[in-house]
């Protein structure tokens, strides 16, 4: 038998959803649904209920339901988390209720669904896309372990906007690159095949870039792959001081990759 | 109400996962510039994202140590040392994954460009794990002879689809986030445009184009246990469909060995690459009963039998005795940490087990679709066994049947699979639009035929049925007549069950009247889609009475090659598919049939 199996048993909990729909609503406001839960009863699960079985109008984004396609960040009793990989109890309040909003500070189109439009213009602001050397290899470039090792902080970055919209500079200034994005600049910096990184670095230094950050964890808080922003913005900022030595050695490593790649 | 436009692309691809946004970005790259990718979800939330385990390429980077057999550690090959491997073994191992009905020569091409592949991916910027010379690591695969599965950790479809989605951004494609496709339009067997859902507004539009790709995914969304992203509903499949277009080999779903149990969410294959047991009851190794050479490694179709059958008789773990027992507790913390943390995460998340402590249970769940819409390797879809094309019609991806993947897909070859013959087909429209392809005229009104589509599940008069309970019946039913093993009686069941769904279909109706981003109406439409394809997959295995790769006949276990050594192809007619056969490809001199033994 299989130790640590969940058990079966079932309450109810009282799911509490904000509901919105613009071309209706003159603004926000709650419905509660109740519906019986077991241990391992996600959120995600608890809305598809609600959605077949009580009220086929909620409205929500999801697809994967594991936690790596991104599509499902919202607001779960005050904390910006993915609903598909969180059980409902360990959710629910003393009145076992739980509040389900959608992710703060973006326009809602409907329901949970926002509109992550600005989120994907910042994305596009820092070039998300590697700007390999030029020469086409014969072979793969060869990049160390530990250089591999050193991008799997951003590497594994699923663009679910959890960290934006809990962001107080972003909530301020919308301007502000914002943690995802400086995430992507950061894994595209340190990335050895990458060819840009000077003017990246110029890019970070400016007026919307890793200076804007007041270092308060709100992206480290919400983030649900355990990502750390908050250091990759760090590590930008020191990067930025010894900008041109950085882009120096950077030339001299693509020598290296690209006479190892032939 | 929201005006409902016309508008014009040279090439329109449906799906932005690896398959679509290759074939757009190739088109593009090969001068076409006015392209359009639509997706109903945004482009990053494809469910190529969510694939783990690898992508195949004989590369020949690692080997097992010497003197340790062929299930012993893997160390880099040195500089200058004979290549463990190469496209023929991996040509030999395809064919035999595909138990003789993959075409051979498809094969052929798709091993041969495979590292090519590879090196495109590494030089666009995909961060592969690495040996520590920094070449491409890569793991073993089940159905694999040689160590071919080149990985990023256990994300490596997160890697491959940002990868590929950030260049297709650098060359300026554009992308129609959140539409839906309804409709594909066919006239005289020429393809002309389609007619889209702009999901946020709710509004209809007519998109024409003079080459229509689909790269709309798989469709293991019609089981109950299923390891498919919500996302997976057979859309491209039904559309063409329904458009007049045959579908092929539908009868082969692959069940892969290692869903977690009641959830069928996937524990990666890299989990028993890695060395993960599978235990029953017993606490054995009961793979050493099924195939004692290659044990938990075997391909995914007799691992999942095996499965199935110890836990119909008996031997299944858990308080209900319908699970096994995936045990990687001997491959240690730091194993797992490096290798396999994804599937760590999923395991303490929704079975809350650490399996760096103990075994986490699992069951065969429906994972990958080998048939669908016919497609040669450049992507042109053909309507009928003779080859005729469909003109301006395009497909790759696990939509489209090519077919390389046979009666059972090996892992890793799918990523493989889509990315190159996306990218194959991004190449071929853009000849097609540059040797003076024209738009042509639609006839009739489309959109006002889907806008009454839509009215249907919108009108509340007297409808009866729940789509919602309608799309669980035909869920339950897919799993239990339709699953690992199959009989005559019961698919028989299965098929006037589905019509009968069809039937109390006409009169589902759904909740949300509203234009905005009606979930409610994309639902309904998605289950409309499951029912039609979902007859297909039943005819065809109905018809084909032998057992070949992933369809296994209990009343008919032989494979037999004298009569079923052909392709299924499905037209639609008024009262179900119409059957006919297409011949596989084969290289009798080289890779004749034989019996397929692991
Ligand atoms: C959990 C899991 C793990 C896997 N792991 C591996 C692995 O390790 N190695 C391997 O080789 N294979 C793996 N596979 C299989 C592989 O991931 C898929 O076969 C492959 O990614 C399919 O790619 P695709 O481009 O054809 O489709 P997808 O990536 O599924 O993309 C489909 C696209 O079509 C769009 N679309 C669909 N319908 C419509 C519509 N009606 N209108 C508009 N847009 C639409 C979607 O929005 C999406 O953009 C795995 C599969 C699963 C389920
Ligand atoms: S549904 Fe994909 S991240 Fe939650």
């Amino acid at each position: 038998m299989t130790g640590n199996r969940m058990e079966a048993s079932t309450q109810s909990a009282a799911v509490r959803i904000q509901r919105f729909d613009p071309d209706v609503d003159k603004k926000p406001y709650f419905r509660t649904y109740h519906i019986p839960v077991t241990a391992d009863t996600t959120i995600l699960d608890a809305l598809d209920a609600i959605k077949q079985h009580q009220d086929g109008s909620v409205t929500f984004r999801r697809s994967c339901r594991h936690a790596i396609c991104g599509s499902c960040a919202m607001n779960i009793n005050g904390r910006n988390t993915l609903v598909c990989n969180q059980p409902v109890r360990a959710h629910l309040d003393k009145k076992n209720q739980i509040s389900i909003r959608p992710l703060p500070y973006l326009p809602i189109i409907k329901d949970l669904v926002v509109d992550r439009s600005s989120f994907w213009e910042q994305y596009l602001k820092v070039k998300p896309w590697l700007l390999p050397p030029d020469g086409v290899p014969e072979k793969e470039y060869r990049v160390s372990p530990d250089e591999v090792a050193a991008l799997q902080n951003a590497e594994t970055c699923i663009m679910c906007g959890a960290c934006y919209s809990a962001c107080q500079v972003v909530a301020l200034n919308k301007n502000y690159l914002g943690p995802h994005a400086l995430l992507k600049a950061f894994l595209r910096v340190l990335d050895p095949r990458d060819s840009q990184p000077g003017q990246r670095l110029q890019q970070l230094d400016g007026d919307y870039g890793v200076f804007r950050c007041h270092t308060i964890f709100n992206c480290i808080d919400a983030c649900p792959k355990q990502l750390n922003p908050t250091e990759a913005i760090e590590t930008l900022r020191k990067l930025i001081q010894k900008r041109v030595t950085f882009a120096a050695a950077r030339e001299v490593r693509q020598e290296k990759l690209l006479s190892e790649s032939r | 109400m929201i005006e409902s436009r016309v508008i014009e692309h040279d090439i329109i691809v449906v799906g932005a996962g690896l398959a679509g946004t290759w074939a757009a970005l190739s088109a593009g790259q090969q001068g076409v510039a006015n392209i359009g990718v639509l997706s109903k979800i945004h482009p990053l939330r494809s469910h190529s994202g969510a694939a783990q385990g690898g992508i195949a390429a004989a590369l020949g980077n690692v080997r097992p140590v010497a003197g340790t057999g062929p299930r012993g550690p893997l160390e880099p090959v040195p500089a200058g040392d004979e290549p463990p491997d190469s496209w023929e073994l991996h040509m030999f191992d395809t064919i035999k994954g595909s138990d003789w009905l993959g075409d051979q020569a498809a094969i052929e091409l798709m091993v041969k460009e495979a590292p090519e592949m590879i090196l495109a991916y590494e030089h666009m910027g995909c961060v592969f794990s690495r040996l520590p010379d920094g070449r491409i690591a890569q793991r073993r695969f089940g159905g694999h002879s040689a160590p071919r599965a080149n990985y990023a950790a256990d994300y490596t479809g997160h890697v491959l689809l940002h990868t590929i989605h950030e260049q297709a951004l650098r060359h300026g494609v554009r992308f129609y986030s959140e539409w839906y496709c309804m409709d594909l339009i066919v006239e005289d067997n020429i393809c002309r445009g389609v007619v889209a859902l702009d999901i946020r507004t709710g509004a209809l539009h007519l998109m024409r184009a003079k080459a229509v790709f689909f790269g709309t995914g798989g469709y293991g969304r019609a089981w109950k246990i299923t390891s498919n992203a919500a996302a997976n509903t057979g859309d491209g499949v039904a559309i063409a469909y329904n458009a007049g277009v045959p579908l092929m080999d539908m009868e082969f779903v692959q069940f892969h060995p290692t869903g977690l149990y009641g959830k069928g969410i996937l524990m990666s294959e890299a989990c028993r690459g890695e060395g993960g047991y599978l235990v029953n009851r017993e606490g054995r190794r009961f793979m050493e009963d099924y195939a004692a050479d290659k044990m938990e490694l075997a391909p995914r179709d007799l691992v999942s039998r095996s499965e199935q059958i110890e836990i119909d008789e008996g031997r299944g773990t858990g308080a209900d005795g319908q699970g096994i027992d995936l045990d990687m507790t001997h491959l240690g913390r730091e194993k797992i940490m490096t290798r396999l943390p994804q599937v760590r995460e999923l395991a303490m998340n929704f079975a809350g087990v650490d399996i760096i402590e103990g075994p986490v249970p699992i069951q065969p769940t429906a994972h990958y679709s080998m048939g669908g819409i016919p497609a040669t390797v450049d992507g042109q879809v053909i309507a009928d066994a003779a080859g005729t094309p469909v003109v301006g019609f395009y497909a790759a991806g696990e939509c489209a049947c090519v077919s390389v993947h046979g009666a059972n897909r090996l892992g890793t070859n799918s990523l493989l699979g889509a990315s190159l013959f996306g990218r194959r087909a991004g190449t071929a429209m853009a000849a097609f639009v540059q040797d003076g392809a024209g738009l042509h005229p639609v006839s009739g009104d489309p959109v006002a035929r889907n806008q009454a589509r839509i009215a249907g599940f919108m009108d509340g008069g007297g409808k009866k049925e729940s789509v919602g309970q309608v799309g669980a019946e035909l869920k339950e039913t897919m799993t239990r007549q339709c699953g690992v093993f199959r009989n005559a009686e019961e698919m028989g069941k299965a098929l006037e069950k589905i019509k009968r769904l069809q039937q109390r279909f006409g009169q589902a109706g759904i909740m949300d009247k509203s234009r905005r981003f009606n979930t409610d109406l994309l639902g309904a439409i998605e289950t409309e889609h499951l029912l039609t394809f979902s007859e297909v997959i039943v005819a065809s295995g109905l018809a084909r009475t032998e057992s070949r790769g992933a369809h296994y006949r209990v009343d008919f276990p032989k494979r037999d090659d004298q009569e079923w050594l052909k392709h299924t192809m499905a037209h639609k007619a008024s009262d179900g598919p119409i059957l006919s056969y297409k011949p596989v490809h084969i290289f009798t001199d080289r890779y004749p049939p034989q019996e397929r033994k692991y």
